[in-house]
């Protein structure tokens, strides 16, 4: 775990660490990957990985419409909203 | 009358008798919330809740939990009041929902009086983490009161309410109800929705209850669980009445002791308190298996792989876009994503989503992430094996008793290790329960009940008959003068 890699899983999780954070939390990030190493040793051949506890699959349901138009509440959350849609900065030039 | 450490089923009692009015026990709730020095609460909701109480009173209202005040965990949502998940980044945050764990208590009758604080997004074991503060600990106020749900464990262990909803995706229900001195229990995976909840890690969360008592915990699973078909994951299989198997005899009802917990390593009187109850189950008939579950040791390894795998991708909602915090002075889309996520999540909430997008990674999935998968299996494996053998598994709940204020922040896996005899249960996706057992150094610490798949009856049974020769759950702490 070297800075470059924290830096490239920084960008990958769209987050940037402040510079004072940066050194405590690579070397945490460091002793945590070694701490689950442990698992690369292990004899895992013909073991099918688990996903979820219950092995169920997800049901089907009738594709009918089941909630209302909630536009207003929606929009209501947004940091910043007009009229009919969610506002963020100019993406095309 | 003070309604300080009263059960569920006393107040029922009380408000069946007419002996206190609903409106008079949320008055009294909010006034001995107000005078707490805990930091349980993030947000209250007095006025809705006063008015529920009123309508109680005048007969508008009944069902099993009707007119009895109670809290929720800060990670469901709840209709028009504020949810934070004890992150800055929902400061703001107002669901237009509820979560169906909420709507499912309120259809009883019971009324919410506000948000439990939590360690931010339920990661962390003492609280720390929360934007909001530190929750104390009743029993000692300079120690933490474990996480995540650590807000509703001092809520309840305080007398403030006497029940109160948590969520568990590693022990965050099992843990705090053990440094807290009360009873928490954290159903099957699938048996309580998760519609609703606010998103961890998807396949190890699961709601689940705190009380005084097993017997309360069973009342309000009976309604905390349902079917719901907005969960994919929700399991349709009839549900039973938690209460009608609690006064069942343990007469030749095998206990499993698992063999890789190495119990002599725990403090004296934590190994004392386990031989204690092993006694009391004995007297009661029940026998002691040792069962071998060599793969348990992996668990708080292979849940720090799956844990922030699912937490990284669920996490990737948080954009700053549709709701939640959004940072000023953004040039453009991508960096109104930065900016707002490293401004709006804490250290912890970082450290988790770096590993998780770490695991999943091109290059290290198999190596990390199908690898925890693999050794999940074999942990649940482990669990089925085991209970071919016994009817529950027996543990203690944590290493030990609440520890202080900032003695664990500075290394991360010194604080993953208290949820050591925790995890597993969440890997495999069983129901387990922690029920106060003892103290050391003064401060309470629990046993841990681990049930097969579905079987939320059998370990509310062997905890209510424990309770019934014990009184390590009548014990409260000592409040002060002040409180």
């Amino acid at each position: 775990m070297d800075n470059k890699t924290v830096e490239t899983i920084s960008y990958l999780a769209r987050l940037k660490l402040d510079k004072d954070k940066k050194e405590k939390i690579t070397k945490d990030l460091e002793n945590i990957i070694d701490f689950v190493a442990e698992l690369q040793d292990l004899n895992t051949e013909d073991i099918v990985p688990l996903s979820n506890p219950l092995e169920k699959v997800a049901p089907k349901r009738e594709d009918s419409v089941t909630s209302r138009n909630r536009k207003e509440a929606f929009l209501s959350n947004s940091p910043e909203s007009d009229q009919d849609y969610f506002m963020v900065p100019k993406v095309v030039e | 009358m003070s309604i300080r450490f009263k059960t569920l089923a006393e107040l029922k009692r009380l408000l069946e008798n007419k002996e206190i009015s609903s409106y008079e026990l949320v008055n009294e709730t909010f006034k001995n919330i107000s005078s707490s020095k805990t930091n349980s609460f993030i947000t209250l909701d007095e006025e809705s809740a006063l008015n529920k109480a009123k309508d109680f009173d005048e007969g508008k209202v009944d069902g099993d939990l009707a007119g009895i005040p109670i809290a929720q965990k800060d990670l469901f949502c709840t209709k028009n009041l504020r949810t934070t998940c004890g992150s800055k980044i929902l400061e703001n945050f107002i669901p237009p929902y509820d979560a169906t764990v909420v709507d499912n208590l309120s259809a009883a009758g019971s009324i919410c009086v506000g948000k439990t604080n939590m360690d931010e997004f339920a990661m962390g074991s003492s609280n720390e983490t929360s934007y909001y503060g530190t929750v104390r600990n009743p029993w000692d106020l300079e120690r933490v009161p474990g996480g995540s749900s650590g807000g509703s464990a001092a809520a309840v262990s305080e007398g403030l309410v006497c029940a109160a909803t948590g969520t568990d995706t590693g022990g965050s229900i099992r843990q705090p109800a053990a440094l807290c001195g009360i009873t928490g229990i954290k159903p099957t995976y699938g048996r309580a929705s998760r519609w609703g909840m606010i998103a961890f890690a998807s396949s190890l969360d699961q709601a689940g209850a705190f009380a005084r008592n097993a017997e309360d915990c069973a009342l309000l699973l009976n309604h905390i669980c349902s079917h719901d078909s907005k969960d994919s994951t929700s399991i349709s299989d009839e549900q039973e009445n938690y209460l009608d198997n609690i006064n069942n005899d343990l007469k030749g009802k095998k206990i499993g002791i698992i063999k890789e917990f190495d119990i002599s390593s725990l403090n004296k009187e934590v190994q004392d308190s386990f031989e204690h109850s092993k006694k009391i189950f004995e007297d009661l008939g029940a026998n002691f298996v040792e069962v071998s579950m060599p793969n348990i040791k992996l668990s708080v390894p292979t849940y720090y792989v799956v844990a922030p795998a699912e937490c990284s991708s669920n996490l990737s909602r948080f954009d700053g876009v549709k709701y939640g915090y959004r940072a000023k002075n953004a040039e453009n889309l991508e960096e109104l994503y930065i900016k707002s996520r490293s401004e709006g999540f804490g250290d912890e909430v970082k450290r988790r989503i770096l590993i998780g997008t770490y695991v999943l990674s091109a290059g290290f999935y198999d190596a990390y992430y199908k690898k925890a998968q693999q050794s999940r299996r074999m942990i649940k494996n482990d669990f089925v094996d085991a209970f071919n053998e016994v009817d529950i598994i027996m543990s203690p709940s944590s290493p030990s008793s609440a520890f202080k204020i900032g003695s664990k922040t500075e290394d991360p896996i010194e604080m993953y290790l208290e949820d050591l005899f925790t995890i597993s249960s969440n890997l495999a996706g069983v129901p387990a329960m922690s029920i106060p057992h003892g103290f050391a150094k003064g401060l309470p610490i629990g046993l841990q009940l681990i049930g097969n798949y579905l079987q939320e009856s059998n370990i509310l049974n062997f905890a209510h008959q424990y309770q019934k020769n014990s009184d390590w759950h009548l014990k409260t702490p000592n409040l002060g003068e002040s409180s």
